[in-house]
């Protein structure tokens, strides 16, 4: 009976990541009592918010077996047109941020568009992303910052909601449930999942998997854009190289939060519990003032120890379901 | 009364091959049909064309009297065709109720889903089916059975009239099949024409009404009632060539202790029980109905899957071979795979990449280092021997005919001066004289001391190359057969084996 509730618990994908958030922020603050201090819990929550949209973007398109590498270059081209728009045009702050939604969703459409219609696979294809949206950003701003954010905006990225809990997190957690919702009830979201679960199965059942590609590459744009407007209004300028580094820990933290590679399954709150971790590691480092290699090797050992548990799942479950399946 | 389903005089060829010569075939509402033959017999094809994913060269295919052209399976699906494929097509993850509602999930993309609505609409299919399982339970949760079961209902969902099932008990233990076999006449009872393509005769008689037997393409019996048929009328339709004459003579029996051994071998992939032995100069054949698990057996023998009991020996030693490579360096085992393109043969290499690359460990010089002329040196006679038709050994293998290609497959274990050479399925998707001169090929490498194990579905060539034939049925030896190349007597005893025995 035990077994069956540990089993449970071990399917449970957020379970195993939110155990060791928990741990680690206890060890830290052990060691380091000043780690939940206010003003460190206001920092780690501005980056945990940033990188949950961040992550959310990559976790869709692992959804439907794909992979973004573009995610960052659209999330920095989106960072730098809407400081353009705000600097240059004197765009008002909402309908900056509303024409930059659009500019992500119509870059990421275009790299689902060329994947459905060539049937190229998505890594090559935003792997040129990458350069083309990153050639056209450097292209704009010619390596320059936008410096003339309007104050609301940088008020946005750096004001304290209530207490230590910044701005910030209110469009993640609304994105956060959205993207709940869209995997758990939306047509779309279980198409997503079906086709990453099994294309052919899917596409058998009368499934339009063209469309439902270009769909996850739009929905994933959405996100990187927003995730590149937070960190402008963070960072209080329109920086071209935000996004650049973004790609190894938007795939880590749906990994570690129990998302299967190949496609098919993904957890929201796991991707939370991952991108937590990752954040607090990060944040370890400030606080220890310990070398930043040793962080790659945490996240890179993470990453392993994610993926040997998703593996263990999947040889268990072939198991169950017999070699003839 | 009008057919459910009627196809009359369809032929479908494909390069090199009559796949389907006027064939007919007809369902009607409330029984249950069966399509059989060997293997190659053509009752994939003509699934397939009835499934739209083949269009006929000729004939057509009626729905309730009205012809239909299907260009592909949803097409099918729309005009009340349902199939339910050997393969499984469920999403693992995915809960039963929304499989079976996959494509009607909501009206748009950005529909929400009304749960409710999917799990009582499952529930009413599943209750059909006698499925006693909660709608909501992730299908990886269920035992092949229910998968099956689940597909059924997909397929039934989508208001189809006519069914066809292809070899569903395959997988299915015989308790589970008397389950599916009382839900199949309950849909029968109901109006559904159900197709029913298994290769278990028992089965055969004990459900279906109507029964069509394909042979080489064409209908050696169309929609004949079961009425006072035997099975022995069935197996006869079923192999019914006229009396073939091989042109070898039985060869003699070489007296040479076994060069591999399997005695009592378990496997995890699902053998169980394998005995067999191959000597030096002996061509050993390993016939069997394709699922019987005998190209698991050969990759078992080369170490890629665990063995569970019994005893491996090569050269009269307990050996434990690791891996193919193990096999090959080690003990001189060679795999000529069914499956040229994918297992047997790196297409976007060049001939001689291909066929030297069983050599390079042994030839590679200090270093490892490769010379292009070394391993040309060391496989050339070979290629020359098998007349290779290629316009030069730089050519790239994809390029080259399927005949010439197997030629390669073979010719790189040759080069390797293996010592027990296992062939699977030689001749699929080659011409008549290429077969000709690989069984030739065969013949001349046991003449010359090589062990071969032959792996074909295909009865003649089976009884013109082997000199034994072990059958295999569902993982394990059923018999064995002296090869005395008299067809009808080798054949009958054959399909003996494989029928005689109740499906374990």
């Amino acid at each position: 009976m035990a077994n069956i509730v540990l089993t449970r618990a071990f399917d449970n994908d957020w379970i195993g990541p939110a155990l060791v958030s928990v741990f680690a922020i206890a060890v830290i603050s052990f060691f380091q009592p000043s780690f939940l201090t206010p003003f460190n819990i206001f920092v780690l929550l501005s980056a945990i918010a940033v990188n949950m949209l961040v992550a959310l973007g990559q976790l869709v398109i692992v959804g439907v077996g794909q992979m973004n590498l573009a995610l960052g270059s659209i999330g920095g081209l989106v960072a730098i047109s809407f400081g353009a728009m705000m600097e240059l045009w004197g765009f008002p702050p909402a309908a900056a941020i509303i024409c930059g939604l659009l500019i992500g969703a119509a870059a990421g459409m275009a790299s689902g568009f060329v994947i459905a219609r060539t049937g190229i696979s998505a890594f090559i294809i935003t792997l040129a992303g990458l350069q083309i949206f990153k050639g056209i950003n450097l292209g704009i701003t010619e390596a320059q910052p936008f410096y003339g954010i309007p104050q609301g905006v940088k008020d946005f990225g750096n004001l304290s909601l209530i207490g230590p809990i910044p701005w910030l997190v209110v469009p993640t957690i609304i994105a956060s449930i959205a993207v709940w919702y869209l995997f758990a009830r939306l047509r779309i979201g279980r198409y997503i999942l079906a086709i990453g679960g099994n294309r052919n199965a899917a596409e058998l059942s009368g499934i339009n998997v063209n469309a439902t590609i270009i769909w996850a590459h739009a929905i994933s744009g959405v996100l990187a854009a927003a995730a590149g407007m937070m960190l402008v209004a963070r960072l209080q300028l329109g920086h071209p190289t935000i996004g650049d580094d973004w790609l190894i820990s938007s795939f880590a933290a749906p990994v570690i939060g129990g998302a299967i590679l190949a496609g098919g399954h993904v957890s929201v709150p796991g991707t939370f519990f991952g991108v937590v971790i990752i954040a607090i590691i990060t944040q370890a480092l400030v606080v220890f003032a310990i070398d930043p290699f040793v962080v790659q090797i945490v996240l890179g050992g993470l990453i392993l120890w994610a993926v040997g548990i998703n593996r263990l799942r999947e040889v268990r479950v072939s198991k169950l379901l017999g070699q003839k399946a | 009364m009008t057919a459910a389903l009627l196809v009359s005089h369809v032929s479908k060829s494909f390069p090199g091959v009559r796949a389907l010569d006027d064939v007919s075939l007809t369902l009607s509402a409330g029984s249950i049909h069966a399509l059989l033959g060997e293997n190659g017999a053509g009752k994939s094809t003509l699934i397939k064309i009835i499934t739209g994913i083949h269009k006929p060269d000729m004939g057509e295919v009626r729905v309730n009297g009205e012809v239909v052209h299907l260009a592909n399976p949803r097409q099918a699906g729309a005009a009340g065709i349902g199939v339910v494929h050997q393969e499984r097509n469920l999403i693992n993850r995915f809960s039963i109720a929304e499989n079976i509602m996959l494509e009607r999930l909501g009206q748009h993309d950005l529909s929400v889903i009304n749960y409710d609505h999917i799990h009582a609409e499952a529930t009413k299919w599943l209750k059909l089916l006698d499925l006693e399982v909660d709608c909501r339970m992730p299908v990886s949760r269920l035992s092949v059975a229910q998968m099956q079961l689940v597909e059924i209902g997909k397929a039934l969902s989508l208001q189809s009239r006519v069914l066809l099932l292809d070899e569903p008990t395959a997988s299915l233990t015989e308790n589970e099949s008397k389950v599916l076999f009382r839900v199949l006449r309950k849909l029968a009872d109901d109006g559904v024409a159900l197709c029913f393509v298994s290769h278990k005769l028992e089965e055969v008689f004990e459900i279906c009404d109507t029964v069509t037997v394909l042979r080489d393409g064409r209908n050696a019996s169309e929609s004949q009632s079961m009425n006072g048929l035997v099975r022995a009328d069935v197996v006869k339709m079923m192999i019914g060539r006229a009396e073939r004459i091989s042109r070898r003579a039985p060869r003699p029996k070489p007296d040479a202790a076994p060069y591999l051994e399997l005695k009592g071998y378990a496997s995890a992939a699902g053998h169980s029980n394998i005995s067999l032995a191959v000597r030096p100069g002996e061509i050993l054949g390993l016939y069997g109905l394709v699922g019987a698990g005998r190209s698991e057996l050969a990759k078992g023998i080369l170490g890629m899957t665990r063995r569970t009991a019994g005893e491996v020996l090569v050269a009269g030693r307990p050996t434990d071979i690791g891996s193919a490579a193990d096999a090959l360096h080690q003990h001189g085992i060679g795999y000529v795979s069914e499956d040229r393109k994918q297992e047997g043969l790196i297409l976007l290499h060049s001939v001689l990449g291909n066929v030297g690359i069983t050599v390079w460990r042994k030839i590679a010089a200090s270093f490892g280092f490769l010379r292009d002329q070394t391993v040309v040196d060391h496989t050339s006679p070979v290629l020359r021997k098998l007349e290779v038709k290629t316009p030069s050994i730089y050519q790239t293998i994809g390029n080259l005919s399927g005949g010439n290609q197997q030629k390669v497959s073979v010719a790189k274990w040759i080069a390797a001066g293996v010592k027990l050479l296992i062939i699977d399925e030689p001749s699929v998707g080659i011409d008549i004289k290429t077969k000709a001169y690989l069984h030739d090929l065969v013949h001349e490498l046991a003449a010359n001391g090589t062990a071969v194990l032959l792996i074909t579905s295909d009865m003649p060539e089976m009884v013109d190359v082997a000199d034994r034939i072990v059958v295999m049925a569902g993982f394990e030896v059923r018999g064995e057969v002296e090869n005395d190349r008299n067809y009808q007597r080798v054949s009958r005893s054959i399909m003996g084996y494989i029928h005689d025995r109740k499906a374990a």
